[in-house]
């Protein structure tokens, strides 16, 4: 691999991920459509030419271990679709296992190391113990009166799909059709389309009887359980002739049965037939692997393009910096427009309105472009929701809904971990053993929701089950038993001061560690993990009902809109996603309750924390004599008032993280370019409501239960 | 902004042919003594633009400023070394430097002097000596003209 640059190589890893993610994708859309009884070939045939290209991928980069394992698994794939082998949920299994041996064999090709892997190891021999396929069976096309050229060119895919029609004793027809070269690719696709309503196109064929040299003659060999009426009906035109292929009177009449290997010698279809094939993949037994068919497709998979996600920040950066110029243009806009050159102030500010509305067409550009649908992590979860399901022997349905739900990439990236610690729970934790759901009267299959949505500027993910619900007294007794909580408080604690227990660390409600989730790590990293990624996370519980674990995120990290305030001599700004109000604070209507300052907000108690208190800021000189603001920040269920001494109003910002000697200082999310050269710190709601509602709210007596 | 190219080498040193390679430090003067940074590792001298303090940071810490539009947290090299403090004056200046991690940090001097050239074997390995907190710092002290420079160990300053 040594002549290989770095960007080739990063660039074939990042394809081969992207073919692999493909690739669980259609196991997954394979696995739930044999547990309904249905069969798509369409889902194998993309299952094999996932591999095939990876072989390809994996031949021209060295990467010899991923070439092996795509070559052995490309043959039991090849033998599912041609029907020498069935789908069963074994052969499923050891397919999933190949995705995880693929994730880890990449892993380790990326960082360069050369070791082995029992993962591998282990899937080479379940896929030699799923050995060679069930014999063929006996060929029912006989029946038909085919005609033999067509017979003989039938690749082996194509004839096992001749057969299964067949054997669901479907009628078959040919098409007789008539394309323009010039519009071939695209009527043919429209043909297809339309008669996939009705039944599968096997195969298509010229017939060699052009009859004028800018047009050709197809015969399309179709299978379908509508009548020639119905189909003439639906497919009939001027150029379609439209014939039933008749069955022979006598079934034992031998036809002859095409060799397999016969299509080297026949004329193959013209290339730009092939080329917009879309249906069934044109990967004939001959040509598969060579330079050809490489060459198609790693042509298919490059219509996206991958950009690294720091060159994306860059962008923004420089939209930032556009920004702050904006500001200096209006300023002088404004200045020459003082000076009495009315037309040229004029001009400047059109010019000034232009350019700000190109920069934020700009600025929402990028944001699009950074952002993906969550179904790319959901994707990831329902593999590891059939594998957990399988390991602890409990049927799981797993139902998501708004898959489509956008969000930062980065956040995506940081997504997956915790909600998989999050699904585990709910399976091992939440969903009852089939006896006890039989016992309570639910359906066998636990339900496991994963719903996403847009809330304005937030995305809301829950985590629901259908299972036995969180059991309070056994987390208030495993609290205790840590050392956590003490018992003489247990009684004063609210409901969702309980549910919020299973957060500490080390907090388990099972007393064996040998389950998937019983170790009792997991919910406090998952909401450490939320919470840097500037989110919260709610638990509902009812017992016998179920558990509901919401999680509100921030839509992106990259740019906000935030509220500019002051406090003391320094500018801060304030997410205006975690705001919910501002008002003005009247001094005189601040009560002490419990050692805290509170205030009455329309008949609730809304505490508040004064900025320049919390944050020990220097004494201003107008200290005595400004009016005070209190800004309501609220996350999930949580609120809290900010007391400051300015609101300057709202503006967008990019937020930069902090440098490595600031990272353990709380209460900031970044720092942000103001505008003048002067950087702003950017306030963290969400860290700020919990170092004041978590770690100090509650009252003294109650220091025994332990945060962080 | 100051350019790299005002403070050119005050003298050019003989470049000794069995001296060991020559390397290039730039000078510059805190709490009344002269210390030297290794060129290559400084990316750029800055007069000081407005900083923002930040509340609750490490003492050394002065705060975080923009470069143009990159974010940058100053350190003060008085207090990183544990000399005296002092505020920043007109001829303070703030040195660019890149860690390994790729992050840049301002680190704040009283003064940018001049950049001498060393050969390797000028350059007095004095560590011990010096003991307490600089020794972790220190590469060595070099004596050129008649000076008496400490030279600092940039890395493992801006490291974390």
């Amino acid at each position: 691999m040594a002549e290989i640059s770095d960007k080739a190589r990063e660039e074939f890893f990042s394809e081969a991920q992207e073919i692999i993610e493909t690739l669980s994708r259609n196991l997954l859309a394979l696995d739930t459509a044999s547990r309904e009884g249905s069969y798509d070939p369409s889902l194998i045939n993309e299952a094999f030419r996932a591999v095939h290209t990876l072989k390809g991928l994996a031949g021209l980069f060295g990467a010899t271990r991923l070439g092996s394992m795509s070559h052995r698994l490309e043959d039991l794939l090849d033998a599912l679709r041609l029907g020498r082998m069935v789908l069963s949920a074994e052969t499923l299994d050891v397919l999933f296992s190949a995705v995880d041996a693929y994730n880890k064999v990449l892993e380790l090709e990326k960082a360069g190391i050369d070791q082995s892997l029992p993962e591998v190891d282990a899937l080479l021999g379940k896929l030699d113990r799923l050995g060679a396929g069930v014999p063929d069976r006996s060929s029912p096309v006989s029946e038909y009166e085919f005609d033999a050229g067509m017979l003989a060119v039938l690749t082996e895919y194509e004839e096992h799909r001749l057969k299964v029609n067949v054997e669901q004793r479907l009628s078959l027809y040919r098409l007789r059709v008539q394309f323009d070269l010039a519009t071939i690719d695209r009527a043919l696709e429209q043909i297809k389309e339309r008669a996939r309503l009705h039944g599968e196109i096997i195969t298509y064929l010229p017939t060699g009887e052009t009859t004028s040299a800018d047009s050709i003659e197809l015969d399309l060999l179709m299978a379908s359980k509508d009548t020639l009426a119905t189909l003439i009906g639906a497919l009939g035109a001027d150029n379609v002739v439209i014939e039933e292929i008749p069955r022979r009177r006598a079934p034992d009449a031998p036809a002859p049965r095409a060799p397999l290997q016969s299509n080297l010698a026949m004329p193959l279809p013209s290339a730009p037939v092939r080329a917009g094939d879309s249906m069934p993949p044109p990967v004939r037994e001959t040509d598969r692997g060579g330079p050809m068919e490489k060459e198609r497709s790693l042509r298919s998979l490059t219509q996206t393009v991958r950009v690294d996600i720091r060159k994306l920040d860059h962008l923004m950066n420089i939209v930032g910096e556009l920004a702050i110029v904006r500001g200096a243009f209006s300023r002088i806009a404004e200045r020459v427009r003082n000076d009495g050159q009315r037309q040229l102030a004029a001009e400047l500010m059109r010019l000034h309105r232009n350019f700000d509305r190109r920069l934020s067409e700009m600025q929402e550009g990028i944001l699009e472009v950074r952002m993906v649908p969550l179904g790319q992590v959901f994707e990831r979860l329902a593999r590891v929701v059939r594998q957990i399901s399988r390991e602890l022997h409990k049927e799981i349905r797993l139902v998501i809904t708004g898959a489509e739900t956008e969000i930062d990439k980065l956040i995506v990236e940081e997504l997956s971990d915790p909600l998989m610690h999050m699904i585990r729970n709910a399976i091992d934790h939440g969903i009852e053993s089939a006896e006890r759901r039989a016992q309570v009267g639910k359906p066998n299959a636990g339900t496991i929701a994963l719903n996403a949505y847009q809330k304005g500027n937030h995305v809301m993910i829950e985590v629901e089950d259908d299972g036995r619900g969180i059991d309070e007294s056994a987390i208030v007794e495993r609290a205790v038993q840590l050392g956590k909580l003490e018992r003489a408080d247990v009684g004063e604690l609210a409901r969702e001061e309980i549910l919020g227990l299973i957060f500490l660390p080390g907090l388990s409600t099972r007393q064996s560690a040998d389950d998937v989730s019983g170790r009792g790590v997991g919910m406090d990293i998952v909401k450490t993990n939320i919470g840097k990624l500037g989110g919260v996370i709610d638990v509902h519980s009812e017992v016998g009902i179920g558990t509901k674990m919401t999680i509100t995120l921030p839509i992106t990290l990259a740019i906000v809109s935030a509220l500019i305030v002051r406090a003391e001599a320094q500018v801060f700004a304030l997410p205006l996603a975690s705001v919910s109000e501002a008002l003005s604070l009247d001094e005189a209507s601040v009560r002490v309750l419990d050692g805290r300052e509170v205030v009455t907000l329309r008949g609730s108690t809304l505490p508040i924390c004064r900025l320049s208190r919390l944050l020990n800021l220097e004494r201003a000189q107008d200290s005595l004599t400004r009016q005070g603001f209190v800004v309501v920040v609220a996350l999930g269920s949580r609120r809290l008032g900010l007391a400051v001494d300015h609101l300057y109003g709202q503006q967008d910002i990019v937020i930069k993280p902090l440098g490595r000697s600031l990272r353990n200082v709380r209460g900031f999310a970044g720092a942000t370019e103001l505008g003048d050269q002067r950087v702003g710190l950017v306030l963290d709601a969400a860290a700020l409501i919990e170092e004041m509602l978590v770690g100090s709210e509650q009252p003294r007596e109650r220091a025994g239960v332990a945060h962080g | 902004m100051a350019d790299l190219a005002k403070v050119a080498p005050a003298r050019p040193l003989r470049r000794g042919m069995d001296r060991g390679p020559v390397r290039e430090f730039l000078v510059f003067g805190l709490a009344g003594e002269l210390y030297g940074v290794e060129l290559t590792g400084i990316k750029e001298i800055l007069s000081p633009p407005p900083i923002t303090t930040v509340p609750r940071a490490p003492r050394e810490v002065v705060g975080v400023c923009s470069v143009r539009g990159l974010l940058v947290t100053v350190l003060d090299l008085r207090r990183r070394l544990r000399l005296e403090e002092r505020g920043p004056t007109r001829r303070s200046r703030i040195l660019l430097a890149m860690a390994d991690t790729g992050e840049v940090s301002g680190l704040l001097v009283d003064e940018v002097r001049q950049v001498v050239r060393l050969a390797e074997a000028e350059i007095e390995v004095a560590a011990q000596a010096l003991g307490g907190d600089l020794a972790e710092h220190v590469l060595g002290v070099g004596r050129p003209g008649g000076m008496f420079l400490i030279l600092l160990d940039l890395k493992a300053i801006v490291k974390d």
